[in-house]
């Protein structure tokens, strides 16, 4: 076959393929998880999470167990949701003395009916530099929140909490405003959030009425020394609702994890398959041409691993090895080629009897170039089929041994999120946007490689069954 | 002739055993003796402790004299080989050792015991399963196949496609947020009985309680791919002549699909349900986990997080007789509903 004559039948498969709906559904899934698998991480709320995913620090600021942003319905109380202010902007002064000071103020639009669980300032810099935060309402009144010489180490970030710093200045500010409503306000139990974010009034500590609007959150930098500075100040609003598809117990964005665990669904899933199914369809085939006693030998192997107990097999060996995804994928292989074998077999068997074959062995090709040159293209289409139908399942697998704790730790698969929730509690906590997320991903992904398969075996096994 | 079949399946069927199990002894040898010594170890302790009016160097030298005679008895003193050898008969013979940590609930430590322990759950599980799929599964094929393209027909196939892909382990934690806990909360959340058990038949109406909701999560996964199935069976057969002549001679529809279609069809529906279900059995060790119900899969579990190696290898051995003992019985009764099979040999 030249490459014309391959092209020429591309486009004609192309356009039998188009036709069926089933099989351009699963295509549209598959290229959609291709796309966001490979640039995914540009789409993730947290960039860098892919190596911090198991590192509690990266997810510090997130609030714990929230449902996803859109639990808040129209017609019922807003929660504020969590976010990363980041967008800063930023003027420097020269004071008196020839000291610097650089301003940055960060705009935030506060529309919910609670007030956040927590507002936290973080910044990165370097040398002892006093820093002023203070957050300005709606209403034109300034709190200050802390005013003190910070300790900035390179490369470490340094975080100021209004929750849990910053309650003493938030009474302080209301004690300004009416003494007497801060008279039974006491630093330990109020809720500085709550304060900041509410209409002063006499009741605001029981029963707020949320001051909604544009707040602006201010961070003064004073540069004393040559080389100090202070850089990347964000703001980060700890809300009760989180990101698309809310946090976990470990605070991390669980939208991210389903993000990144395509990419390993993809490798697993294609790699696996493509492999099984080369060595599936080359056995099958070197057993019908060859027949005797290597169709004897190839079929034992065959049966044995077609009868063995894949999943067990699969704990066991993860269990008492400890394997990487590696060695899993490698175990998988070892069983799934028998998935291809099959089929391929009993068509390679018709195959070997056809003419043209024959012809070919007349004008004296070798075995090999039979195989390889005749046979195993005809039957490679049809693989095709076989590999996408088989990738469900190589998919399941991993998750299966990952749900058990057995899986890779270096990696973040939706069978780990899952096995995090299954043995966090999520079950019983109802922490229903942990769970249903990743199945649903699963069992997606799955559905676009069935119809994928279906598609392309409707089409490609008539052919070879009327030549 | 049929017996010759049979017996030639069942031989294999018993070689193909003795391979796997070969296999599972050399894979695991190192594991599975490091338990034994440590096994050893703690009985020469307690055994010695038990001695009195003994000074230090009497007690060394019994300790040496009792593992010299322990190494012998578990054939410890062997070349690797002949150890191997011996692990797979003692395997072959159902003799797994005692459990390190694990006990059955008359306090055995045998791991055969404990096996036996869990293993009616597992079974009981998969048979009702199998017994309720097919039950609903062959009507609603049938009835697929009588009206294809129909609504019931599309919906099977798409059904079938979307659980292809699902984990039953994850539809059972979606099940159990749903149905156990919260408002809706009618099921149990796991185990196999409350605490304490009932007894007589308040024991069985309570028994039947825990095992609805698996249960029920099962056959809501398997009953799509089924009807898919015995519909593409069934409407393969339709085209045959002999459904043309029947309808020819003016046989109602209802008795030449149930009649002469389905009785044609019987062999390669049963076989190939049954298959596909019997490699969920072994693919229900998380499912039973998440359900807490305590069968083979959950020994896995119990197993693994106590690391009691003998019991997690008498485990896999079970799962692997199962397996086998599974598509052995199937080739038997499959050549007796269809005797062209035996003709062939190899299935």
């Amino acid at each position: 076959m030249s490459f014309r004559e391959n092209l020429e039948g591309l486009g004609e498969f192309w356009k039998e393929f188009r036709r069926s709906t089933l099989g351009l559904v699963g295509l549209t899934i598959l290229i959609l998880f291709v796309l966001v698998g490979s640039f995914g991480q540009y789409l993730i709320p947290f960039p860098g999470a892919t190596e911090n995913w198991r590192n509690i620090d990266f997810w510090q600021d997130n609030p714990q167990a929230a449902p996803p942003v859109w639990t808040n319905l129209p017609w019922g109380t807003q929660a504020a949701s969590s976010e990363f202010l980041t967008d800063a902007k930023t003027e420097t002064d020269e004071l008196d003395g020839g000291v610097k000071q650089q301003t940055w103020t960060i705009n935030y639009n506060f529309t919910a009916d609670q007030a956040p669980r927590d507002v936290i300032f973080a910044f990165a810099g370097i040398g002892q530099v006093p820093v002023i935060l203070s957050v300005t309402r709606p209403d034109g009144k300034t709190i200050e929140v802390s005013r003190e010489q910070m300790d900035l180490v390179e490369e470490q970030l340094t975080r100021f909490s209004v929750t849990n710093t910053g309650a003493g200045k938030v009474i302080e500010f209301i004690r300004g405003e009416d003494a007497e409503i801060a008279t039974s306000m006491l630093a330990d139990i109020v809720k500085p959030t709550r304060l900041l974010f509410s209409k002063i009034a006499s009741d605001m500590e029981t029963n707020p009425v949320m001051l909604k609007g544009e707040y602006v959150f201010t961070i003064k930098a004073l540069y004393l020394t040559e080389n100090s500075k202070v850089e990347n100040p964000t703001v980060r609003i700890s809300g009760f609702v989180s990101g698309l598809m809310g946090t976990d117990i470990s605070k991390r964005d669980i939208f991210t994890g389903i993000i990144i665990g395509i990419r390993w669904a993809l490798i697993i899933g294609l790699l696996t398959s493509l492999i099984t199914v080369l060595i599936g369809v080359l056995l099958g085939v070197i057993a019908a041409y060859f027949g005797g006693k290597i169709d004897w030998v190839i079929n034992r192997v065959y049966e044995y691993f077609y009868l063995m107990p894949i999943i067990p097999f699969l704990i066991v060996i993860a269990a008492i090895f400890k394997i990487t995804i590696w060695w899993l994928i490698a175990l998988i292989v070892i069983f799934f080629w028998s998935g291809a074998f099959k089929p391929v077999y009993g068509m390679a068997l018709q195959l070997k009897e056809e003419v043209f074959v024959e012809a070919s062995r007349a004008l004296g090709a070798s075995s090999w170039r039979i195989i390889l040159r005749h046979i195993f293209p005809m039957v490679l289409p049809y693989s095709f089929a076989v590999m996408a139908l088989s990738v469900p399942g190589v998919i399941v697998y991993e998750a299966t041994v990952s749900i058990l704790g057995l899986g890779d730790p270096s990696i973040v698969s939706w069978g780990q999120i899952l096995h995090d929730a299954e043995g966090q509690g999520a079950v019983i906590n109802n922490l229903w946007w942990w769970v249903v997320p990743p199945g649903l991903m699963i069992a997606l992904m799955g559905m676009s490689f069935v119809f994928l398969g279906t598609a392309l075996d409707k089409i490609l096994q008539p052919k070879l069954k009327t030549r | 002739m049929y017996r010759k079949f049979v017996l030639k399946r069942v031989m294999y069927g018993i070689f193909m055993y003795i391979l796997m199990i070969l296999t599972f002894s050399i894979l695991f040898n190192n594991v599975a003796e490091q338990t034994l010594h440590d096994q050893i170890e703690e009985q020469i302790t307690q055994e010695v402790r038990a001695y009195k009016n003994m000074n230090k160097e009497q007690l060394v030298s019994i300790a040496s004299e009792k593992r010299a005679q322990k190494t012998q008895k578990y054939h410890l003193d062997q070349p690797l080989v002949l150890r191997i050898f011996y692990r797979t008969l003692d395997t072959l013979m159902f003799n797994y050792g005692n459990a390190t940590i694990l006990k059955a609930a008359n306090g055995d430590k045998e791991v055969i015991n404990i096996e036996l322990a869990y293993l009616p759950n597992t079974l009981i599980l998969f048979a009702t399963q199998v017994v309720i799929t097919i039950l609903i599964g062959i009507p609603m094929g049938l009835w697929a196949a009588r009206k294809p393209n129909g609504v019931l027909d599309r919906t099977t196939s798409a059904l079938s496609m979307i659980t292809n892909g699902l984990p039953a382990w994850w539809l059972g934690l979606i099940m159990i947020m749903a149905f156990a806990y919260g408002p809706l909360g009618i099921f149990p959340s796991g185990g196999i009985h409350i605490n304490p058990a009932p007894e007589g038949w308040d024991g069985v109406l309570d028994y039947l309680w825990h095992l609805s909701l698996p249960l029920i999560t099962l056959v809501l996964l398997s009953i799509w791919g089924t009807a898919y199935l015995v519909r593409n069976i069934v409407l393969g057969n339709l085209q045959e002549d002999f459904v043309m002549a029947a309808r020819a001679r003016g046989i109602p529809e209802r008795y030449v699909l149930l009649g002469h279609t389905l009785r044609t069809s019987m062999p390669a529906i049963l076989t190939i349900v049954i298959l596909g279900l019997f490699s969920s059995i072994s693919g229900n060790i998380v499912f039973e986990i998440i359900f807490g119900w305590p069968g083979l899969g959950k020994l896995y579990w119990v197993a693994i997080q106590g690391n009691d190696i003998p019991v997690l290898m008498g485990t896999l051995a079970i799962s692997t007789l199962i397996n086998i003992l599974g598509f052995v019985i199937l080739d038997i009764i499959y050549g007796w509903l269809d005797p062209r099979i035996k003709v062939g040999g190899t299935a």
